[in-house]
């Protein structure tokens, strides 16, 4: 399994033809308390880059960005209740999986990121 | 205190209504609801306790300073209220004949045409019920016009980044898209950046004159210009036009419509958010495209008049009428001159407080502001962790309502005052003096700060927590 | 003239001074002189007497009606004192929208109490702190529903002409298709719904009662527009929902309505109050203010404007719905009006409604107008007449009542509320019959 970023934090585990997606702990800093998770829709096929779904803090809207292509083949429910899993554990708190298609050559492994967030 | 579910008694009454003197008749069972809803029983004297213990904690202009930027919370005379209560008003229905509403009606175009008056307008609706409202109807009435004239590509509306955050959402509505562009160095629209965005599909431009910095907007016969050389139409959102009101007209600023807020502007209370009303004044172009009825003056008194063109009806009837009453009242008593000093003192207000804070609480450098003023905390915050927020809440336990937060966005840290014509000196004096208190006191004690209010109904609601778990009602406990 | 500021001329002064100016002039230098006004062509302005005595002259260019037989969605219902009395505290009529949870508790808990209430009143989950009226509720609603792939609302000929028309407008910059099915003696056809219902059908649309004032079977409507996959929005009078099933027992997924039943005076159409209550499914998409409970750092109970995200201050562009105000103090009259008449006392009204439109629609049978509709009815029913609709509403004007509201050249549609008798009644009923 390797985890690569987008500049727009979103991260993505991939492991074979398929990709788990989240917040990196940076943006879910950033964004503070989460109090919603707007799940995107299973069978959605998405292009890297595209509008996956939003996030909600209490005075804000974040649009969250597809790291990969590919088709949403799974979305992680418990989040619909407890978004605040994403702030408690960001790197554990998928919120949805994806059938890749392709993966974008731009996007950073984490030293990479690690360096792009200071 | 209680909720009034929680002082609810089974078996008392408060209001009784006479028995019908006729045959008794019922719904058939199968239409009937299986248990009567649960609402509360009370008697007279408790209604009436719970109703003035939430009264008493409500805050209006009638209780104190409330210099809600973009608000305009101006006194709102008690004459109107008496007005609006008379039986001629509230007891008409509203589909009675012309010929027995013809006071009404007389309303209704009185009001428009001092409104298209006031604005430089040639036709005004005074359909629309809130600012937002208007704002739908004002584009609605730019997509009928480019429609008309088979110029379909129009489909994007252009809105800076200072923007009221309805403009964006009510040009969605009305099914455009949107273009947002950012502000020039003096806060006002970046001229270069608008021309890199008209084109033959630019629909409207959407523009606050003053603008939501409550800076006049200098170039915008320029802005015009622009616009309108592209084909398209300028829109006026009327949230400032209290500054500005006998002053200057968006008419002659080169506005094609305009919506205005009666709520702000003209006087009408916002009773804890709303009603309000949002009339709608067009260019002569555009009248034809106004909302459906109209009212019209003619030789046999006054008359509902449909027009073919129009867009329809964006709500029941006309209309917020007896909010109409109430602005009709207010620019009676004020007349042409009553209007234009109104402005003028809502101007001297501000820049009054502006002047006698501004080395604590900067703000734009270098220029006289309109009705009201944007400072921006983040020097202070940096200093001592006291953000405006902070402030804010220590101004209400002094007594007065905060001003307008973290608007606009292009501001870090905003606090937005409008002070309003209404407000004396000796208020304002006051104010200052607090205002300059508070400041000292960040340094002082930030952490007192951080937590205010400490004398108010309540210290800071847990926001979060209110979004996470959603309660938005009371249930009976089992 | 009165100008309502509270400056005198000597502080005025000391403004300019302190501000650097010698004249309030200097202070608009930014607006370009060749833009300016000279003086607007509005009359002088009048003392506060003068005022008065001009409003007062306009008000009295109305005929205010001893006997109102009309409704058609507005309605003359009995507002009990204690409504008016303790709705005139100017602290309600002078706040703003309560951005400031602190010192704003009590509009926030009056609003929690209005959404509770209509949550009762309709069995629904979720209730937003009001809109603009009635009409506007039901275009709401409908956006609420529109979905890519499902874009047509369908509703029939029997819902009121006002909300269809607000229904149009809405629809079309969204690209939704307005759908309307001719009602089958009156009420909604349940053949022509099925024919019409498809995938693309967002949602069905009824009223409840319907325009004619028959009750519709909402059950049934909402299982077929369900079985298609389609959400069930119903209009209510809220002063039916006191005997009538609830929307939430009838399976809609949404409930709206117009609240001015509810202790507003008809005000020549407005200002009103839409209500409009959900399942806590469709929470997320409800457009408009929503008040929460929560509580403060020390654990006290507190309420705040919540799941605000949704709106337009917030979301910009991508919001639901445009709304920010509201028809708040109305929502405030509403709740009070519940509050003082209580689930029994709201029962009343609606029997006395219903027995005195009965007793109404049998006295005008027995001067020879027919009952158009076959239906049940609530407070308003259709007649026909061989006699011109246009005759009988003249004579009964003539004897200060307000008639009925003429549909077309013999028909006419007629409303009965508590605040009628017996008497009062047959005075109209008698004046009828002398048209003959």
């Amino acid at each position: 399994m390797k985890i690569l970023y987008r500049e727009s934090h979103e991260w993505a585990a991939i492991e074979g033809n398929t990709a788990k997606v989240g917040i990196s702990d940076h943006a879910q800093s950033e964004l503070g308390d989460l109090v919603f998770v707007n799940l995107p829709e299973v069978g959605t096929e998405v292009t890297a880059g595209d509008v996956l779904c939003d996030v909600e803090s209490v005075k804000a809207v974040s649009d969250l960005y597809a790291p990969v292509s590919g088709k949403i083949v799974k979305v992680n429910e418990e989040l619909e209740s407890s978004p605040e899993l994403i702030n408690q554990d960001a790197m554990g708190a998928w919120i949805c999986e994806i059938e890749v298609t392709e993966v974008p050559e731009d996007l950073m492994d984490e030293t990479a990121y690690e360096e792009f967030i200071k | 205190m209680n909720l009034i579910f929680e002082i609810s008694n089974k078996g008392a009454r408060c209001a009784t209504i006479r028995k019908p003197d006729v045959k008794s008749a019922k719904i058939n069972k199968k239409y009937a609801r299986a248990e009567k809803p649960e609402l509360p029983e009370v008697s007279e004297v408790d209604f009436a306790r719970h109703y003035t213990a939430l009264s008493r904690r409500a805050f209006g202009v009638d209780t104190g300073f409330y210099p809600l930027g973009s608000c305009t919370m101006k006194y709102n005379p008690k004459i109107n209220e008496e007005v609006a209560a008379l039986e001629g008003f509230t007891q008409i229905h509203p589909l009675q004949p012309e010929d027995s509403v013809q006071g009404a009606l007389e309303v209704i175009e009185t009001l428009g045409g001092y409104l298209a008056e006031i604005t430089g307008m040639e036709g005004v609706t005074l359909q629309p019920n809130a600012g937002a409202h208007g704002e739908y109807t004002g584009l609605l009435l730019i997509k009928a016009y480019h429609a008309a004239r088979g110029d379909t590509k129009r489909t994007k509306v252009i809105v800076p980044d200072s923007a009221h955050g309805t403009n964006p959402a009510s040009a969605v509505m009305a099914g455009f898209e949107i273009i947002n562009v950012p502000s020039d160095e003096e806060k006002g629209v970046d001229l270069e950046a608008l021309k890199g965005v008209v084109g033959e599909d630019t629909a409207a431009l959407m523009l606050t004159n003053p603008t939501t910095l409550g800076l006049f907007e200098k170039n915008i016969k320029e802005i015009s210009k622009i616009i309108h050389n592209a084909g398209g139409l300028l829109y006026y959102d009327g949230a400032n036009l209290n500054a500005v009101m006998g002053i200057v007209r968006p008419g002659d600023m080169g506005f094609d419509v305009v919506h205005l807020n009666l709520h702000k502007t003209f006087s009408t209370p916002h009773g804890g958010g709303g009603p309000g009303s949002g009339p709608v004044g067009c260019k002569k172009e555009l009248v034809q495209f106004l909302p459906n009825p109209a009212v019209v003056k003619t030789d046999k008194g006054y008359k509902f008049d449909c027009g073919k063109k129009s867009i329809g009806k964006v709500a029941s009837y006309y209309g917020n009428f007896g909010v109409y009453v109430r602005a009709l009242a207010y620019i009676t008593a004020l007349g042409a001159e009553g209007i234009k000093s109104a402005a003028e003192h809502a101007v001297l207000n501000a820049n009054y407080l502006k002047v006698n804070i501004e080395d604590l609480y900067p703000t734009e450098k270098g220029r006289h502001c309109m009705h009201e003023f944007v400072v921006s905390m983040q020097d202070l915050k940096d200093k001592t962790g006291v953000s405006a927020m902070d402030i804010a809440k220590t101004m209400i336990d002094r007594g007065y309502h905060p001003p307008t937060m973290y608007f606009p966005l292009i501001i870090h840290e905003a606090l937005m005052f409008e002070p309003t014509e209404t407000e004396n000196k000796r208020t304002l004096d006051e104010v200052i003096a607090a205002l300059r208190e508070i400041y000292e006191e960040a340094f002082k004690d930030p952490e007192y700060m951080k937590a205010a209010p400490h004398h108010a109904q309540i210290g800071r609601p847990d926001e979060v927590k209110a979004a996470r778990q959603p309660i938005v009602r009371y249930k009976k406990p089992e | 003239m009165s100008d309502y500021l509270s400056t005198t001329e000597r502080e005025t002064k000391e403004m300019l001074e302190k501000i650097g100016v010698s004249t309030i002039d200097e202070l608009f230098e930014d607006i370009p002189a060749d833009l300016k006004v000279k003086k607007l062509k509005l009359p002088n302005g009048k003392s506060q007497q003068e005022t008065m005595e001009i409003m007062s002259a306009l008000s009295k260019k109305n005929k205010v009606y001893d006997v109102i037989l009309r409704g058609a969605g507005s309605y003359d219902h009995y507002i009990p004192s204690m409504v008016k009395n303790l709705a005139s505290r100017s602290e309600f009529i002078t706040a703003y929208t309560p951005y400031q949870a602190e010192m704003s508790q009590g509009i926030l808990q009056a609003i929690f109490e209005y959404q509770s209430m209509i949550c009762n009143l309709t069995g629904m989950e979720v209730s937003n702190a009001s809109v603009y009226n009635g009409a506007n509720a039901a275009a709401e609603a409908m956006l609420m529903c529109a979905e890519k792939n499902r874009k047509t609302l369908i509703t029939f000929d029997n819902i009121r002409p006002d909300t269809l028309k607000v229904l149009k407008t809405y629809a079309s910059p969204r690209g939704i298709t307005v759908l309307v099915l001719p009602a089958k003696d009156g009420v909604c056809d349940l053949s022509a719904l099925k024919a019409g219902l498809n995938d693309n059908t967002a949602c069905v649309y009824i009223e409840q009662p319907n325009y004619f004032g028959l009750i519709e079977d909402a059950q049934k409507i909402g299982e077929v527009a369900h079985e298609a996959k389609a959400k069930f929005v119903m209009g209510c009078n809220p002063i039916s929902l006191a005997v009538l099933k609830s929307p939430a027992e009838c399976g809609a997924d949404i409930a709206v309505g117009d609240a001015q039943p509810l202790g507003l005076p008809m005000s020549f159409g407005g200002p009103y109050v839409g209500f409009m209550a959900c399942t806590s499914k469709e929470m997320r998409k409800i457009p408009g203010r929503i008040v929460g409970e929560t509580s403060d750092h020390d654990g006290n109970r507190a309420y705040v404007l919540t799941l605000q995200a949704r709106e337009q201050h917030i979301r910009r562009e991508k919001a639901y719905s445009n709304i920010c105000s509201n028809q708040a103090y109305c929502a405030l009259i509403a709740s009070m009006y519940m509050s003082a008449m209580g689930a029994d006392g709201m029962a009343e009204v609606a029997e006395a409604c219903v027995s005195y439109a009965h007793y109404l629609a049998e006295s005008l049978e027995s001067v020879g107008l027919k009952i158009k509709y076959s239906g049940e009815f609530f407070h308003e029913f259709v007649t026909v007449s061989e006699v011109p609709a246009d005759k009988i509403l003249k004579a009964l004007d003539k004897a200060g009542i307000l008639g009925g509201l003429k549909l077309s050249k013999n028909e006419i549609l007629w409303c009965a509320t508590e605040k009628l008798s017996k008497a009062k009644i047959d005075e109209a009923v008698e004046a009828i019959r002398r048209v003959k």
